[in-house]
């Protein structure tokens, strides 16, 4: 096996997870300027659906939509329920009411599907591709191919579709939005709505290739954010940061080792996060 | 008349005193990352304390399992054994993993005991802490015993990011080199949900036997990426895995051989006592109907607190005298699901000669067979 293509398939496969998660983040933080730091838990509670529903039984086409259903509700009750009574709430608030969602989650997961682990059959089985040294699985592929597709897909539709600018409209100026006749709620909605399926596309996807349990979420959102982050929130940059997040991650672990792993993304992710902030520490109008 | 009430009055706090539960403290993750290996071995010591209250207790008191969840933390495990001692726990049961034990032991340095059945503790002889598996060294010996008797002496190795993993770096480059056996070493991270880089690593053309041992549910990872990269060597995977639970979640990618480490009890024909093998079986049997599950490697392990306990109770007139119970235990053989021997200079209370290589087969784990 060749180390180099192997880390180069896996960090790919990780990236499509990582910016599925990222575009979602940003997508409703583009209409509610809230980071939602429960929306990790839509994969958590996207992949223990999936699972419990394999486990009892269920074929792939009951419980993958199913679960990416769950995701999505899951989500819509986070904006619906939480976020949408609390609007005129600071931004920090109710960030702070998306970690205890997130906990919440955790404790409801624990207590429903128990403890342990849990994963499914992958979707696509078969024989893996073998390519210069290194071992893509089918559920790999698909996992890449279609979580890039669905990602690009709401980015472009975020960026170059009326209802897309709609969305982003919200967020900029809720007020002027609904002067013109944009529904807010509705907008939100739906942003959250397509966030949750991103997240149960991402559960429904990478699980059979790893494992679930009660706790995935918050590890999910880290990652996801810190992809979005990396993208400044901006929906343009989310994909390509998701994927260079993910290969960057598995190129330090192939020539740094594991332990090098957290500190060397952590410590990018705060040196962008100085770059980025140059404006707002110069007054916002550039450096002096 | 005064002197009657006297009387009565004492006879009153005696019968009170007498009928004092005694307070078993445990400290055992239940949530966090290592939730699969605390909640076994947890139930398996609560299985013990409602089968020995239901049976009238001991000497006349019933039994009181306390529990805290150290989440895996060593800073809550200290936290944890603090707040045990508070409440008087004769012993100590500690059923989490490498760091967060270690975090506690200086805190029982005069007592009370703690007993823990972590392969990874090798407790100083001076010390109240007792361990009741075989060392993580007498483990790796297992592996290189099992591997030169197969004529193999080449390892790729796998080993997390934690204190346990450290613990198994330094038994391999104890053992390995010493029994002539070469191996690739890489680490995976705790929340790695992917291995096939450090796999790819580490299998290298002559390589036969690949072991893993990372702990724990994410051990998973380790596995699905095995089966990812469809590799065909016999994977051994560590002590703590052998359980139901981990099965559940790599059986649709169970490799071609699933090996293990593991005490002989987990596989009670192994067991040659008779009267260890009916304790295993009887035990088996009475936890399922509890518990509606079945009794793995973790439960066995939790088991052997549960039966350290039950022997400090019925034996040390004084279980809250720390010495007592320290003096006890480093003099008295422990029946449990193996003999544990504990001496005044080994507080580690089983050795490589309990150990099996075990082998997952037809939906159970049973005797290796040889590598092909």
């Amino acid at each position: 096996m060749n180390p180099l293509t192997q880390s180069i398939i896996s960090g790919t496969m990780s990236g499509a997870v990582y910016a599925l998660l990222a575009v979602g983040l940003v997508l409703a933080f583009h209409t509610s300027r809230v980071v939602n730091l429960a929306h990790g838990e839509s994969f958590a509670v996207g992949g223990l659906t999936a699972a419990t529903l394999s486990e009892a039984g269920q074929p792939f086409y009951v419980y993958v939509p199913v679960a990416i259903g769950a995701s999505i509700l899951f989500l819509l009750a986070i904006e619906r329920l939480l976020l949408r009574p609390r609007r005129t709430w600071p931004t920090g608030s109710l960030i702070l009411v998306t970690l205890a969602a997130a906990f919440l989650t955790r404790g409801v997961l624990q207590l429903i599907m128990g403890v342990d682990p849990l994963s499914f059959p992958r979707l696509f089985a078969g024989a893996p591709f073998r390519l210069a040294g290194g071992v893509l699985p089918q559920q790999g592929l698909a996992l890449i191919a279609i979580g890039a597709l669905a990602a690009v897909s709401v980015t472009l539709f975020l960026l170059f579709t009326p209802l897309g600018h709609r969305l982003r409209a919200v967020a900029e100026n809720p007020d002027a939005a609904e002067l013109l006749g944009v529904n807010v709620d509705r907008a939100r909605a739906l942003a959250f709505g397509i966030a949750g399926a991103l997240g149960g596309l991402s559960a429904v996807l990478l699980v059979p290739l790893v494992s679930v349990d009660y706790q995935a979420g918050l590890g999910m959102t880290l990652r996801g954010f810190i992809a979005a982050a990396l993208a400044g929130m901006a929906p343009s940059l989310a994909v390509l940061a998701g994927f260079g997040l993910g290969l960057s991650e598995a190129l330090v672990t192939n020539y740094g080792g594991a332990l090098l792993q957290d500190p060397i993304v952590f410590l990018a992710l705060i040196g962008i996060a100085v770059w980025q902030s140059r404006n707002i520490a110069f007054g916002g109008t550039g450096r002096a | 008349m005064r002197l009657l009430a006297a009387v009565i009055l004492v006879a009153l706090t005696n019968i009170a005193h007498a009928a004092e539960p005694y307070v078993i403290g445990i400290v055992a993750p239940t949530t966090g990352p290592l939730t699969t290996v605390g909640v076994r071995q947890l139930y398996a010591v609560q299985w013990w304390e409602r089968t020995t209250n239901a049976a009238g207790g001991i000497n006349g008191r019933a039994v009181q399992v306390v529990h805290c969840n150290d989440e895996g933390s060593p800073e809550k495990s200290a936290a944890c054994v603090r707040d045990l001692i508070a409440k008087k726990s004769v012993l100590l049961l500690n059923a989490s993993v490498t760091g967060p034990i270690r975090a506690a032991m200086p805190l029982v340095q005069n007592g009370p005991a703690m007993i823990t059945p972590s392969p990874n503790i090798v407790p100083d002889p001076s010390s109240y802490v007792f361990q009741t598996s075989p060392s993580d060294i007498d483990l790796t010996r297992a592996i290189a015993l099992f591997l030169k008797r197969n004529n193999t002496d080449q390892l790729a190795m796998l080993a997390s990011t934690d204190a346990s993993g450290e613990v198994g770096v330094a038994s391999a480059a104890a053992v390995f080199p010493a029994e002539g056996i070469k191996y690739e070493l890489a680490r995976i991270d705790l929340k790695a949900n992917d291995a096939s880089i450090q796999l790819a690593n580490i299998v290298k053309p002559g390589i036969k036997v690949v072991f893993s041992n990372y702990s724990g549910g994410g051990a998973a990872a380790v596995v699905k990426s095995y089966s990812n990269l469809g590799l065909t060597q016999p994977l051994i995977v560590s002590y703590a895995n052998i359980s139901d639970a981990f099965i559940n979640v790599i059986k649709n990618d169970l490799p071609k051989r699933l090996l293990g480490t593991g005490v002989k009890a987990v596989v009670p024909e192994l067991l040659d006592d008779p009267a260890q093998r009916k304790h295993v079986e009887d035990f088996m049997v009475s936890y399922k109907q509890m518990n509606k599950d079945n009794a793995d490697m973790l439960t066995l392990l939790g088991l052997t607190l549960a039966d350290t306990a039950d022997a400090v109770l019925r034996n040390v007139k004084t279980p809250d005298d720390a010495a007592a119970v320290r003096a006890f235990l480093e003099t008295s053989v422990i029946q449990s699901v193996q003999t544990i021997r504990w001496s005044k200079t080994r507080h580690v209370g089983m050795t490589a000669d309990d150990v099996a290589i075990l082998e997952y087969r037809n939906g159970r784990w049973t005797n290796a067979d040889p590598i092909q």
